[in-house]
This record gives C-alpha cells, structure tokens and sequence, in this order.
C-alpha cells in the first residue's frame, strides 16, 4: 500500500496498528506500507501506472480519481463495492468522489468539508455574530478589521483567502463559493462536458475577494499570494479572524495557543483508497479495505485529525462527541459537493489565474469571471471533449 | 602489443554501455516523445506528431516571456554569483583572514543545505512585516522599504528570486574560486610589487588570468545549472504571481504533472538542451581560450 500517513504521526501508527492486526487475523498475507508525501505519491503512481506496476492499494485525493481513471491506473470495484453490506453506511456524496462514469474505483475513508473556521475570542470581543450570508460575511469582516495602534494601518483583519499561484487550497476555497452560488464547476449536456456555472455567478465570487480587498479593505494586502502555510498562521496569530478550512484544524487546534478559540460553522472535499489496476492481489486488497474502514476501524483511524466519511460512525464505540470539529463537519456530509469527475486539475489553476488578475486590479471582477468562464469551456472542449 | 591494447577496450565496454543506458534512454526517450501527442489521459491515443509540438511551443503566449524569464533568471543570478563568489574567496585567500578552513566552511553553509529547506527558509524570511528581512530593514530605520511583499510585488518578484538563488549559490563559486587563486604562484605578484604594479594592476594581469580555466568551467556549469533550475523558484513563487516568474522548467513542470502532456512537456525540454548546447558550449570555448 502506498499512502501518506507517516509513522512518526498518531493517523501513521494507528494505520500500522491496524495493519498489524490484520496479518495477524490473516497470517497468510503480509502487509508492505510505503509512505510518502502526496505529491510523490501523485507522481510515482503516474508512473507505476504507465509501467503497469504498482502497489495494490493507492491513497489518492479525490481530484486524482478521475485523471488515474483516465490513466487507466484504477481497477473497477463497482462489483465489491455495491455487494459490501457497508455501502449504503456511506453518503453518496462520498461515492461521488470516487465514481467516474457511473463506476466506483475506490473508497472514500474521510469526509474532508470544509467549513467557516473562526475566532471566537475575537467575535466575542468586538460582539459579532457569525456570519451565515456572504452579505453577514462581509459586514463581520469589516468589524473585525482593526487598527490596533491607530496609525493608519490595520493590524487585525477579518478574513484571509489563498492565492498562490501554486495554492492548493485556493481553488477549494474558490470552488465552495462558486457551489454556494447554486452553481456547479461543470456539467453534462448533450453528452459534452460544459462549464457549470454562469459567467454571473463567477463575477459574484470574485466580486466578494475585490469588494473584501479593495472596498472593505478586511483582507490583508500582503495576503495577495498566500497559500495555507500563510493563512494558518494568521489565523493562529489573530492577523486574520475567519478562514475557510477542513476537519484537520483540529490537531493544529490542540497545539496552538489560541486553539480554544477556534470554532467552527460547513463544505465537503475528500480522499480516497482505490485498488490498481495492475495489483498483483486485487481480492486481498479489496477484502482489506472493507476490513479497515467497516464502522469501527475506519472511525478509530480518522480519530486523529479526520472526518469518517460513514453515516453511522455516531454508532462507533471509538466515537468521542465534538461539537466543534466534528458534528459541524459531519451535519454537512450529506450535502456535500464533490469535484468534477473528470481530470479539472488544470482548470482548477485559471481560478487562481484569475483571482491574480483581480486583485493585481489587472482584471474587473467580470472580466476574470468571463475569461474564466472562457477557459474552462475551452480545456473542457480540447482537453476532455475532444479525448 | 596492438591485439593487447585493443583487448584492453573491452575492459570499458560495461562502463560504456552502462553510461549509455542512463545517458542516452533518457535523451532518446525525450527527443521521441518531443515528437509526438502523448499524453497520460488519453492512453493509447499517442501519434506522430513531427514538430508539431515545438509549433506549438513557439505560439504559446506563455513561451516568450518565460524564456525572457529564464534568461533574465540565469544571467542575473550568474553575474551576481560570480561577483559574490570571487570576492569573498580573495577575502578567504588574503593573509590578514585568520581561521581560513572555518572561514570556509561558515561561507559554504547556504550551499550545503538543501535547496528545498533553503526555499521554504527564504519563503518566511521574506514574508512581509514580520519575516527576518523586514525586521532587519526596520531595525536598520528602513521602514518604508521594511513594508514591501517582496514575492508579490510584481516589479521584485524576479529580483528577489535571483538574489536568493545568487545566496544559495554563491559559496560553490568561492570555494572553487580559493583553489583557483591558490594555484597562481606568489612569485607572480611578488615580481609585480617589486616592477611597481598596484594592487588593480595585480589582480587584472595576474589574478583574473590565474583563475580564467577555472572560471569557464564554473560560469559553464551554472549557466547550465541556472538555466535548467525548476526547484528555487517553483517553492519561492510557484512562477507566478501573473507568471511574472514563470521559467522554461516551471512550464515543463506544469505541462508535465498537472496537464500529463508529456509529448509537449518534453518538446520544452528538448528546447532548453538545444539552446544550451547552441550557447553554453561555443561560450565555455570561448572563456577557456
């Protein structure tokens, strides 16, 4: 198995744990566990996959599935899935991630939504509520922007996004607005692959970075270029009161001084387990999956800093009550949005393009969305149409 | 005697043909894959495409400026390394610097630890008001200067990457450049001192020519070096922001992992090894004269 849980981390040793007490309930099979970072992981098992080699199980995230599928990396487990007597304990939003053309190429272990992650000692101090419309959004923003030494310079700000030309992040955060919008990333008509949104409903997310930029001034300015390796610490730090973030916060929640102050108020995003194609044992592989993500193991190893992605993981003896990082999370699952599924991952960089243009003030927010709206509907037509 | 020196020949046959696999696969993979549509989503869809892909290259709106990029890249970083490189070894190698071998090694740290650390270490550095820069900028009264988003604003961005990759960098320089100036007999300059040659007359007619063969060699190898790095600037900037520091190898990159158009990505690649050898070679003859 490949995967990115590294040993030194409590997710790595409960996975070794749990291994261990699977050779042992099944002496004949020996697991191999090869750790490594995701973006080693994405490359090496591109090219195992034009080698047609491989370890039998993959940890992917959910926007690799439909480029390995592509690929013709993944082994079809539509038959094993469906017949789990588990399946139906899964949303199908999860399914979703891991179901290209109607087929399920692996599982989805963790329920990654993503959600308004905020300052609670900060609201409590200037007496705002938390936002639940873009429009509270922008006004809570605002009040918390604050000039702390009153020299004409804000030091406490009320938000902070991603924009990296590299963010990884970013165009998750973008993509939730978008889907808040009511509009999807793409969509199918008439058998091709279209954009999902109005060029109306894009201006309107990047209308909300220029007008919190450049009229409400409650981003940073030096957050232009941020990714999460930015933003995080701002939030700890109180430069930034609000960000949008996933479940994971809560182990950085547990280290951090300001960590009892965050709470949270919802999105989806996920990772998943697939089987390759070329696996020397498909059926071992299979069983062991179902093995470790039945109710109680998969609930024991998303514990660290994870969301199980099960409906019934309440019903888990390893289950431990938490009203901020988990029933948030959890309350969202059923609604969630999953990433196209198709290979997007080049259309998903135009929204940091994009966002670039705006706020390097090179583009209005209509202009961006418009040429974002061209760009996808031109990768769709070359890149995925046309394939 | 002659069937025993072309026996010996086979003696190299193993070295060569073990040179030639790990050489020569890569590069004839990469010339063939130049010339044809081969991308990793569409298995089993490659063609033969000739040149199309250098076409395409050439009318990419993203071609020219990140050759402009690259090259403004290499020689700034060059120039600069060259310079830092050389005067801090005639410090290391005059006689008033006590404790040369520690000297040494302090001045090689930058160079000796990994440039993704380096990168990432720079990256916080850099940060605008509270990284180590800005501090330092304020600490000396700069404030004005101590504000500025050094990887974000859009005139710095690329000076700001060639001064840190000219940090990284510059030890390799120095310390080459300390063995170089300790091959040039001390007689030399003796002999000038005493003919009544100045301290600029010593260093441009013996020192400069003393260390002319070492300095083509190392310009050649970071030209090469320079021009072809993916790693400082894709963990500084990513190429961006707006690509304004976008390079030829961070467009490889972007073609080859997010887009898995390998036939077009190795086209770029195929590029950067012509204009190298159309360039680097003929130049390092030419400093080596």
């Amino acid at each position: 198995m490949w995967d990115v849980f590294d040993q030194t981390e409590v997710a790595g040793k409960d996975y070794t744990q749990k291994f261990d007490e699977y050779q042992k309930l099944h002496p004949d099979i020996t697991i191999e566990h090869d750790v490594m970072t995701y973006s080693q992981l994405q490359q090496k098992a591109v090219v195992a996959g034009q080698a047609q080699e491989g370890p039998d199980v993959l940890h992917m995230l959910g926007e690799w599935v439909p480029d390995f599928v592509k690929m013709g990396i993944l082994s079809n487990l539509t038959e094993p899935m469906k017949s789990w007597a588990d399946f139906d304990k899964f949303p199908t939003s999860a399914w979703q991630v891991a179901t290209i053309d109607g087929k399920i190429y692996g599982v989805p272990i963790t329920a990654s939504t993503r959600v308004l992650l905020y300052r609670s000692d900060l609201f409590d101090k200037y007496g705002i509520q938390v936002p639940t419309t873009w429009t509270e959004m922008r006004q809570a923003a605002k009040q918390l922007t604050v000039d702390l030494h009153n020299d004409g310079h804000a030091n406490e700000y009320g938000m902070g996004w991603c924009s990296a030309t590299t963010a990884v992040r970013g165009p998750q955060e973008f993509a939730v607005l978008l889907w808040s919008t009511g509009a999807s990333l793409v969509k199918q008509e008439g058998g091709k692959w279209v954009p999902g949104f109005m060029v109306d409903q894009a201006k309107a997310v990047y209308q909300l970075y220029y007008d919190m930029m450049f009229v409400d001034h409650s981003l940073p300015p030096s957050s232009i270029g941020w990714e999460w390796q930015q933003l995080d610490p701002a939030l700890q730090t109180g430069e930034v009161a609000m960000e949008q973030n996933g479940a994971w916060m809560s182990g950085r929640a547990a280290q951090a001084d300001s960590g009892k102050y965050w709470k949270t108020a919802p999105f989806p995003y996920d990772k998943v387990p697939g089987v390759i194609k070329f696996a020397k044992h498909k059926a071992q592989a299979v069983d062991l999956l179902k093995w470790l993500f039945g109710l109680n193991n998969m609930v024991y190893l998303a514990g660290s800093d994870n969301l199980p992605s099960r409906l019934d993981s309440e019903q888990s003896k390893y289950w431990v009550a938490d009203p901020v990082w988990k029933s948030t999370f959890l309350h969202t699952v059923k609604d969630g949005h999953a990433m196209p599924p198709i290979p997007f991952a080049p259309a998903l960089k135009y929204t940091m393009d994009d966002l670039q243009e705006v706020f390097y003030q090179r583009m209005t927010p209509a202009q961006a969305a418009q040429d974002f709206y061209n760009k996808v509907a031109s990768y769709l037509d070359s890149s995925v149409n046309n394939q | 005697m002659k069937r025993q020196d072309s026996g010996s020949y086979l003696y190299f046959l193993p070295l060569f043909l073990f040179i030639a696999l790990i050489y020569l696969y890569p590069f004839v993979s990469a010339v063939s894959l130049s010339l044809h549509d081969v991308n990793y989503l569409s298995p089993g869809k490659h063609r033969f495409v000739g040149l199309g892909n250098f076409v395409k290259l050439l009318r990419d709106p993203l071609f020219s400026p990140a050759l402009v990029h690259t090259i403004v890249f290499t020689l700034g970083s060059v120039v600069f390394e060259y310079l830092a490189g050389l005067s801090s070894a005639l410090v290391l190698n005059s006689p008033f610097v006590k404790m040369r071998n520690l000297s040494k090694a302090l001045v090689l740290l930058p160079w000796a630890v990994p440039i993704a650390i380096n990168s990432l270490i720079w990256q916080f550095m850099l940060s605008p008001g509270f990284g180590f820069i800005d501090q330092f900028l304020n600490l000396l009264g700069f404030h004005a200067l101590a504000q500025q988003t050094w990887l974000t604003n859009l005139p710095l961005v690329m000076p700001t990457v060639v001064a840190v990759n000219v940090w990284r960098s510059f030890p390799f320089y120095t310390i080459v450049l300390t063995a170089g100036l300790a091959t040039i007999p001390r007689e030399l300059y003796e002999a000038a001192e005493v003919d009544g040659a100045g301290r600029f007359s010593r260093f441009w007619h013996i020192t400069l020519p003393g260390i002319r063969h070492v300095s083509a060699v190392i310009v050649s190898f970071h030209l090469i070096w320079t021009f072809t790095n993916f790693d400082v600037i894709y963990l500084l900037t990513g190429g961006g922001p707006l690509h304004t520091s976008e390079v030829l190898p961070t467009l490889l990159y972007h073609q080859a992992s997010v887009r898995f158009d390998m036939g077009y990505a190795s086209a770029i690649g195929v590029f950067l090894l012509v204009a190298l050898s159309l360039t680097a070679g003929p130049l390092y003859s030419r400093l080596n004269r």
